[in-house]
This record gives C-alpha cells, sequence and structure tokens, in this order.
C-alpha cells in the first residue's frame, strides 16, 4: 500500500505521518516511511531523537555533495540513506536540500 | 521571514506590514509561497492572481542573464504601481501566484517578481516578505532581497530544529545583512533563551502564545483588525519601532 | 520511485512537502490513499481544498481527512462544510501533542492512550484491516 500526507505546513502532517506508520508496523506491516520535506522532521516525529535525525540527514548531504548525476534507484536510497526508527518503520530521508523543485525523485 | 510551516510567519509578516504602514511608511507586502497565506493576513481574503504575462519579455537568445524578464521600459517601481495589489492601512500586496490543480505558468511572473525585488531601491518602499516555511526557498536565495532576515521559531523540537537550520543562512555567500530570530508562541519564561540557543540568533522579538491569534486564524482575517489590543500585536508592534530605530541609527552610521 | 517498485508486500507512508507542489507532480493513482491533514483555520483548508481537488483529478485512491485540533462542532463544521463529501477523521486538540511537539518525542510513546493519538491510531489500524481482508 502506498499513502501520502498532505497538507498545510504546521497542520500536523508529520505528526500524522509518523503515527500512522508506527501503527502500521506494530499491526504486523512491513513499512517504510519516506521524508519528502527539504526541511526533513520526520524523524524526529518517530521518535528517533533530534540528535539521530539531524545526523541521518549530515548524512545524505555528506554522501551527495560529488556524487549522484540522477536519482539513485530504490534499494540504495534505502540502503545509503535509511535508518531503522522505533518499531521496525524503516525511514529515509529522499529529497535533497539542494533541490530546487519539490517532490520525492 | 523565513521558518518552518506553521511557525507563524505570515501572521507576523501582516502585522508588521500594516503596523510598519500606520507609522507613516510606504511599504509593500510580498509573497513568495504558492500557497495562500499573508494576504489573509494582511486583511486581504484569497487573492490568487499572478503578474499578468505582458509586464514580461523573453530575453533573446545569447543575451546572458534569467530566461525572462521586466518588458522593456517597465521599471520595478512602476512594475508594483501597476501591479500590487491595495491592502489594508494603504499597504501594497504584491506575489506571483497561488497553485491551483494543474501546474499554473508561474515562471514568467517568478521571474518578474525576483526581479522587482532585486531592483526596487533600498530605501522605499519598505518591503515585508513571507516566504513559504522550510529551507527550500530561503536556500535558493529567495531572501536575497532583504537586508533583515527574520527567521521565526517556534519552541517545539521541529521549529528549533529547522530554526537551527535556517540560521546557517549566515554562512553563506548570500548571507542577510542581519539575520535575527523572532520566538513565537512562546508560553514559558525559558522559551526566548532556547531559541537563542538553540539557533545561535539575536531573539528581537517574543511573541507570546495568544488565544486571539489562534482566533484570527480561524477566521482567516488579519491579526490586527480580529484583536488590536492583544498581546501579539504589542509585541509586533514594539518589533516594528526597534527595527525602525535600529535602521535609523544604521543609516546615521554611513 | 513510488511507481518503479513492487509494494504488494510493503507499506510506503511519505510525508510530502508542505502544500500542493508534490502533488502536482504525482502521475495519475500513483498512491492508494492520501491522508489530508488540515485544522480548522482558513489558511489550512485552503490547501485542504486544492489538494482535495488534484487528488480528484489524479485518481490519486482514498481520499481521507484528518482533521486536527477540532476543539468543537463549529470547528468540525468549518472542515466539513469548506471539504463537503469526503470522508473527515475529527481528531481533538491534545494537549499530549502539544507537549511531545514541545520535546521532540513521538507522542505514541509519550501519551499512547491520549485521545488524538487514539483518532489517528484507528485511521492506521482500520486502513490496514481493510488491506488484510482483500
Amino acid at each position: 500500500m502506498k499513502l501520502a500526507v498532505v497538507g498545510k505546513g504546521g497542520s500536523g502532517k508529520t505528526t500524522t505521518a509518523a503515527l500512522v506508520a508506527r501503527t502500521f508496523a506494530r499491526g504486523g506491516a512491513s513499512v517504510v516511511a519516506l521524508d519528502c520535506d527539504s526541511n526533513p522532521n520526520l524523524g524526529i516525529s518517530l521518535g528517533l531523537g533530534e540528535e539521530e535525525t539531524e545526523r541521518l540527514i549530515a548524512m545524505r548531504q555528506a554522501l551527495e555533495e560529488g556524487e549522484q548525476e540522477h536519482a539513485p534507484g530504490w534499494d540504495q536510497l534505502l540502503d545509503r540513506f535509511g535508518t531503522d526508527a522505533p518499531d521496525g518503520v524503516r525511514l529515509a530521508v529522499v529529497t535533497s536540500i539542494q533541490n530546487p523543485e519539490p517532490g520525492c525523485p | 521571514m523565513v521558518g518552518k510551516g506553521g511557525a507563524g510567519k505570515s501572521a507576523i509578516a501582516g502585522t508588521l506590514a500594516r503596523v510598519l504602514a500606520r507609522q507613516g511608511r510606504l511599504v509593500l507586502a510580498v509573497d513568495s509561497d504558492p500557497m495562500p497565506g499573508l494576504s489573509l493576513s494582511l486583511g486581504l481574503g484569497v487573492v490568487d492572481a499572478p503578474i499578468p504575462d505582458e509586464a514580461v519579455e523573453e530575453r533573446p537568445e545569447g543575451d546572458p542573464g534569467p530566461r525572462y524578464r521586466l518588458r522593456s521600459g517597465l521599471s520595478a517601481v512602476e512594475a508594483v504601481e501597476r501591479y500590487a495589489v491595495d491592502a489594508p492601512d494603504g499597504v501594497r500586496f504584491l506575489q506571483f501566484g497561488k497553485l491551483r490543480g494543474h501546474v499554473a505558468p508561474f515562471v514568467r511572473s517568478q521571474f518578474a517578481f525576483r526581479q522587482i525585488l532585486d531592483e526596487l531601491p533600498p530605501e522605499s518602499p519598505t518591503v515585508v516578505g513571507d516566504l513559504p516555511g522550510g529551507t527550500r526557498q530561503p536556500f535558493f536565495g529567495w531572501a536575497r532581497f532583504a537586508d533583515t532576515v527574520l527567521v521565526v521559531v517556534e519552541p517545539t523540537a521541529k521549529g528549533l530544529l529547522s530554526g537551527r537550520r535556517l540560521a546557517r543562512l549566515a554562512l553563506g555567500d548570500a548571507r542577510p545583512r542581519r539575520l535575527v530570530a523572532v520566538a513565537n508562541k512562546v508560553r514559558d519564561p525559558t522559551d526566548v533563551e532556547l531559541v537563542r540557543a538553540r539557533t545561535g540568533l539575536e531573539v528581537l522579538a517574543a511573541v507570546p502564545w495568544d488565544e486571539a491569534v489562534g482566533d484570527a486564524e480561524r477566521r482567516g482575517i488579519s491579526v490586527l483588525d480580529a484583536a488590536p489590543d492583544s498581546a501579539a500585536v504589542a509585541v509586533v508592534t514594539s518589533l516594528a519601532q526597534r527595527l525602525s530605530m535600529e535602521r535609523m541609527s544604521n543609516s546615521i552610521g554611513t | 520511485m513510488l511507481s518503479s517498485v513492487n509494494f504488494s508486500d510493503v507499506t510506503v507512508i511519505a510525508d510530502l512537502e508542505a502544500g500542493i507542489g508534490t502533488l502536482t507532480r504525482l502521475a495519475n493513482e500513483q498512491v492508494d490513499v492520501v491522508l489530508l491533514v488540515v485544522e480548522p483555520t482558513v489558511k489550512s483548508l485552503e490547501v485542504g481544498a486544492r489538494a482535495a481537488e488534484l487528488a480528484r483529478e489524479k485518481s490519486l485512491g482514498r481520499l481521507i481527512v484528518i482533521a486536527n485540533r477540532v476543539r468543537n462542532q463549529a470547528d468540525l463544521d468549518a472542515i466539513s462544510s469548506r471539504l463537503p463529501g469526503i470522508e473527515i477523521v475529527p481528531v481533538p486538540h491534545d494537549p499530549a501533542i502539544v507537549e511531545a511537539d514541545r520535546h521532540g518525542v513521538a507522542p505514541l510513546d509519550s501519551a499512547p492512550d491520549a485521545p488524538a493519538v487514539r483518532a489517528v491510531s484507528k485511521v492506521a489500524e482500520d486502513l490496514l484491516a481493510a488491506v488484510k481482508r482483500s
């Protein structure tokens, strides 16, 4: 199943996405949470903690500098940019802070 | 005004614009968010209109520079004269348009909008700009027209993290002359120091959590109209005075 | 990515950037469920109405409105009148969420029995049950 969470900034999108993700995981689903925001905060809402969330971003940016010419494949993204969040949710911050257009690659 | 989505940028920008206008300035409120916000906070309701195509021409092939520009003969000041919308207290309002349904052709309007901001004379009008939430536009230089960038920070974990990211604007080539924080929805006396410590920025104003603002947001009207005597309005009013005084002393010094 | 992978055994939840910019770039029918998160302010509902319009145009699966920070019937009415004919799940204004937000912890960890947490969890549980039945 593919779900997209949308709305005005500040309405509770990220809090909702995280709660839904972890509830699905607790119900037995294999869950991948994608943070498509160029100001990524989903890690915090998932309960990863600020430090881990910031570290995740920094890792992605460090890898990006000098490398990717085009969007990497799905499994590569999850491997390189993903991290394990509570309840077994796999979190990946997939948008680039350097991307002038919004959206997941 | 930059900050995490929901921090209160539009509400503060709209109120600030009208307060500055009431203090006697010629104010241009500018909005680069593809979703409605600033026009509601000014008391204008939802305004979708972009800068029309007639204002823009395509740069001739081989001519270096942005793909579109204001048509020859149209200055930035004249473009504002023609295309800005009248808002309360004599404020003028300018934007590049609002998204709906399909991807609207804002490309021309966006180029015009940015060129106008780059070319307006420095002393007047006073420009109060509202950017969309997040880091995208700020990191792409959409705030470069501003000599002062205010990072609006709500003292939540996500708000503070966003504020810290935006504080990095001070590090780039396009750093503004002044980068400060405005703490918003402050509930606790320790919030201001929290914002200062987490962002590393001077906190120029601390707007308290205010039911009156929530009420204005529900109704989609300006806080200034909904609750002119509210604490939030009082703080934004002194912020306006403070910005004006500091601007004056900067000018005197040069 | 959303269109290239077989997701029959994985649930993907994408937290999109604020606004409708990303939505405008999605291909038709690219997702199964859109959770449209709104609160009872004019600005939030403006974005909501535009997002709902787009979700319909692109046939983006089941549209569910998560109505956040609802304090009373008037708040709920403001939302339903702006988004008529759409499934709406009211989520009450909840100090436990405010507290979790302040401290950067997951509400599910700090207040698992809070009304707002239960309301959103229930949406997920119902969606999961529907998938299992099919």
